[in-house]
């Protein structure tokens, strides 16, 4: 992420937690996430336990770091950064310089926050307001047995463990203890306080504890204030209200408060992508108390399968495309296939192997006009992965990409190319809703182009790389995202990462890492004290990360590695980044041109074709 | 191009319609792959290509959530044979036939052919509990276990104890009906005897013989469609070029 440092911590904010919405006017309620917690602990011992809670992870060991965090600002935590800050340039404004300004600022910041909350009230008034508000509502949710702190508790009070989460949890007993201790519950519910999802259990079973959230959110609302989070001993409750809906998630993870909105953000934009913005104000305009799981009943998979990912892919967290590593001239010649397999109105050709994009090609116009953002890739991909119905026929679908427009829908050509497998998949969007069959035999000059040039035994080759190919040792894991793509104008945001091995191969160990990441990240990220580079032993590995202008960079390295060996480490890994870019990323994303040419569309695919033409208009939408 | 694609063009296309959890996909997934398992709700609309003969068959399983009903005429454009499929032991799916899928039939061919088809009838019918084809059937025990798809209102409150609620006559009624909304004389169409079937997906109860019988119906109509056409593929890539390209899509199905 490209961003200043110096940024105001609330653009900041915005931009991290909420990456997907870059382009919109930043949402009130996502405007000003750390601002609760400031609220919510106004003098400084609590605070100052809070932030110790918030510390204590079993998982995350954090040494010194942690003493840092309590000494809350006072002094610039930069000892183990200093090092580091003398070997790189770039690196100089580092978190000193931030964390100096930051207890004054946050106040600025909590003041700008609250008038952009309630712009009717005036700041001081709001901001205590807010506060008041906030315990009540904490108070609210001890006295309806949902306490935060409480021991008796029956949603909050749960240990950390997580639990297996690769099944559905449907059909679960909401009142057994293990359904309590789900590592991360979501719900989306109405405004009407109508329960529509959950990640485990029925809703139908939770809605009276739907009704007791959405009783906090109206309570703090008819003050003309926000609830935007709780936080407890074990968990952080965070709200979200988009147009009509209210989405909460209940967090042991110990995730940041930004993080877990960015979650709820992108199960928002699921839902929306299956409706659209515009079609669920309606509704809900026309019918306030309207049973929104009529038009969403069957894709709770889809949510579920969303969670998962959102959980153990670490695309979501970074905002950006993880793409399979292949040689350049083999994706170029993919990229040349879907070029020239064009019908009028085509906008997008995504192929997809393993649940990562090969290539992607984009019409013309639209690029010029916005690009695809990563959220809505992910929101594609995790359609199609969590509905295995796609695996046999050709699949013709509406479907919403929130980010490019959330009112309206693409129509989406969904195949397999290598049936039975099901491993490669097609997937074409349309603006025009009666395409289909023009579409599909798109499909069929792209099958015989793949043939002719042997393209799936080449892609079945493709594989992921080891972290030992980067000749490093003490490197067990990194994941780059880097900001200087060539071509980036209106680039997609791409990140590239090895297999997670040995110590990393059993799914704990994974979420582990992830976890770490997750921390590092939520580091890196703060709003209130952002970091540019971050050195952290944790107790079974030592971890690196590093925002610059040009990349961000987050590694995992064996517990004894030494602070001059990492950044020698890193030198190297971005050499060998550097050299093998081509192949690790989509650099240059082809074009065509979509421009209404019958001759093209009905006549076939033979290599000899020519290229997209030029002229012409794109009626997109 | 290609011979290969012409060869492909569907010659009738056959459209599965019905309410959410009646058993569309797991009906043609019986049918196509002899087995049954748990499938996820459809979205949109899947489109499959089915050899019969000499002919290309095109099915779209459609989604029966409301959502999707927007796609529900573009499914049904130009259909020889439309599937209105019901769940035996839900009365809602069958009035749902009614008031939201008979409408989207608008677009089919004037001679299109209907079958209301009540699945799910192992859960109410012992014949049909056993299993109508053996290849499927080691599979069916481990496979169908549950058929836990999400359930809403009025499906859950009765298809866990699964009392038969609508009887072969009320299909019989509904197929009536439909040829009345459809303006066409009963004694001119084909029986409701005919039409309305009972099946099992689980089962394999009766799945061949819907299929197979519907197809059969449809040959005529493949047969004057080639007449139609008989220069077919040089028609549609001049209508293309003409500019009319979508008028020129639709006609290819």
């Amino acid at each position: 992420m490209e961003r200043d440092n110096h940024q105001e911590g609330e653009a900041q904010g915005v931009k991290i937690c909420d990456p997907p919405s870059e382009r919109k006017p930043p949402d009130t309620l996502a405007t000003s996430l750390s601002l609760l917690g400031n609220h919510m602990f106004p003098d400084p011992v609590e605070r100052n336990n809070s932030t110790t809670d918030k510390e204590e992870p079993a998982d995350l060991h954090l040494s010194d770091v942690t003493a840092q965090e309590q000494s809350l600002d006072a002094e610039p935590p930069s000892n183990q950064v200093k090092k580091l800050e003398t070997e790189e340039a770039e690196n100089s404004e580092c978190q000193s310089n931030e964390s100096a300004e930051t207890t004054d600022r946050g106040a600025e910041d909590a003041a700008d926050r609250v008038t952009e909350d309630a712009a009717a009230v005036d700041n001081d008034q709001s901001d205590s307001g807010e506060f008041v508000v906030t315990m009540l509502a904490k108070a609210k949710l001890e006295e309806q047995g949902i306490g935060v702190k409480g021991r008796s508790s029956p949603l909050l009070e749960a240990g950390t463990q997580e639990s297996p989460a690769f099944m559905s949890h449907r059909d679960e007993d909401v009142t057994a203890d293990s359904w309590r201790q789900h590592r991360k519950h979501v719900f989306v519910l109405s405004e009407a306080g109508k329960p529509i999802y959950s990640r485990y259990g029925s809703e139908e079973a939770l809605s009276s504890t739907m009704g007791v959230m959405m009783a906090l959110v109206s309570f703090v609302q008819s003050g003309d204030n926000i609830i935007r989070s709780v936080y407890s001993e074990q968990h952080t409750v965070v709200f979200l209200q988009k147009g009509p809906l209210v989405l909460v998630c209940v967090s042991s993870s110990r995730q940041s408060e930004q993080q877990l909105r960015g979650e709820l953000l992108y199960v928002y934009y699921q839902i929306i992508s299956m409706l659209t913005q515009a079609s669920i104000s309606r509704i809900f305009e026309h019918k306030k108390n309207y049973d929104l799981r009529r038009l969403l009943a069957g894709s709770e998979k889809i949510l579920d399968g969303l969670l998962n990912l959102v959980d153990s892919d670490p695309s979501f967290l970074l905002a950006a495309i993880h793409c399979l590593p292949l040689a350049s001239s083999l994706r170029d010649s993919l990229s040349q296939i879907l070029q020239k397999a064009i019908t009028p109105n085509l906008v997008f050709s995504i192929l997809i192997a393993k649940n990562q994009l090969l290539t992607i090609v984009q019409e013309k116009t639209v690029i010029e006009d916005t690009r695809l953002e990563p959220a809505d890739v992910h929101l594609l991909l995790n359609l199609i992965g969590a509905s295995s119905a796609f695996q046999a026929g050709e699949i013709w679908t509406p479907i919403c990409l929130p980010l490019f427009n959330p009112d309206c829908y693409f129509y989406a050509y969904i195949s397999y190319l290598d049936p039975p497998e099901c491993t490669v998949c097609l997937l074409l969007l349309s603006t025009d809703k009666e395409a289909f069959y023009a579409v599909a035999e798109c499909k069929r000059k792209i099958e015989e182009a793949m043939v002719a040039q042997n393209s799936l035994s080449l892609i079945a080759k493709a594989q992921s790389y080891s972290v030992s190919q980067v000749g490093v040792s003490d490197l067990r894991h990194f994941m780059y995202k880097p900001f200087d793509v060539p071509d980036n104008y209106r680039q997609l945001s791409q990140f590239t990462s090895p297999e997670m091995e040995a110590p990393y191969s059993s799914e704990e160990e994974k979420m582990r890492l992830l976890d770490l990441y997750r921390y590092m990240h939520s580091r890196i990220h703060s709003t209130s004290r952002p970091l540019k580079l971050i050195y952290h032993v944790a107790e079974r590995e030592t971890l690196l990360a590093w925002v610059t202008s040009k990349f961000e960079l987050y590694t995992c390295f064996s517990p004894l590695v030494t602070k001059a060996c990492a950044i020698t480490a890193i030198t190297k890994l971005l050499r060998w980044i550097k050299k093998e870019e081509d192949r690790l990323f989509i650099r240059y994303p082809p074009k065509y041109s979509t421009t209404p040419n019958p001759s093209k569309s009905s006549r076939g695919g033979k290599s000899d074709q020519q290229d997209s033409t030029d002229n012409g208009f794109l009626s997109l939408l | 191009m290609p011979e290969t694609s012409k060869m492909k063009k569907p010659d009738v296309k056959v459209v599965l319609l019905g309410d959410m959890n009646v058993g569309k996909t797991s009906l043609l997934h019986r049918y196509t792959e002899r087995k049954f398992k748990d499938t996820i709700s459809t979205v949109g609309g899947a489109f499959f290509l089915k050899q019969w003969g000499p002919y290309n068959i095109s099915i779209w399983d459609t989604a029966g959530r409301e959502q999707f009903h927007g796609l529900g005429s573009m499914y049904c454009r130009g259909a020889a044979a439309i599937i209105l499929t019901y769940d035996v032991t839900n009365w809602q799916s069958l009035a749902e036939l009614e008031e939201r899928f008979l409408s989207l039939t608008d677009t089919a061919n004037h001679d299109c052919i209907y079958a209301v088809v009540g699945n799910k009838a192992d859960l109410t019918d012992p014949t049909a509990q056993q299993s109508q084809d053996t290849d499927g059937m080691s599979e069916d025990q481990t496979e169908c276990e549950d058929r836990t798809e999400p359930e809403v209102l009025s499906t859950s409150l009765t298809s866990s104890a699964s009392p038969k609620q609508v009887t072969h006559e009320d299909a019989m009624a509904l197929y009536g009906r439909i040829l009345r909304y459809k303006g066409l004389e009963e004694k001119s169409s084909l029986p409701a005897e005919k039409m309305c079937f009972e099946t099992s997906a689980k089962t394999g109860y009766n799945v061949d013989t819907l299929f197979e019988t519907l197809f059969d119906l449809v040959l005529p109509s493949i047969l004057r469609k080639r007449n139609e056409y008989q220069e077919s593929p040089t028609v549609d890539l001049e209508e293309c070029r003409g500019g009319s390209s979508k008028r020129a899509r639709s006609s290819c199905c």
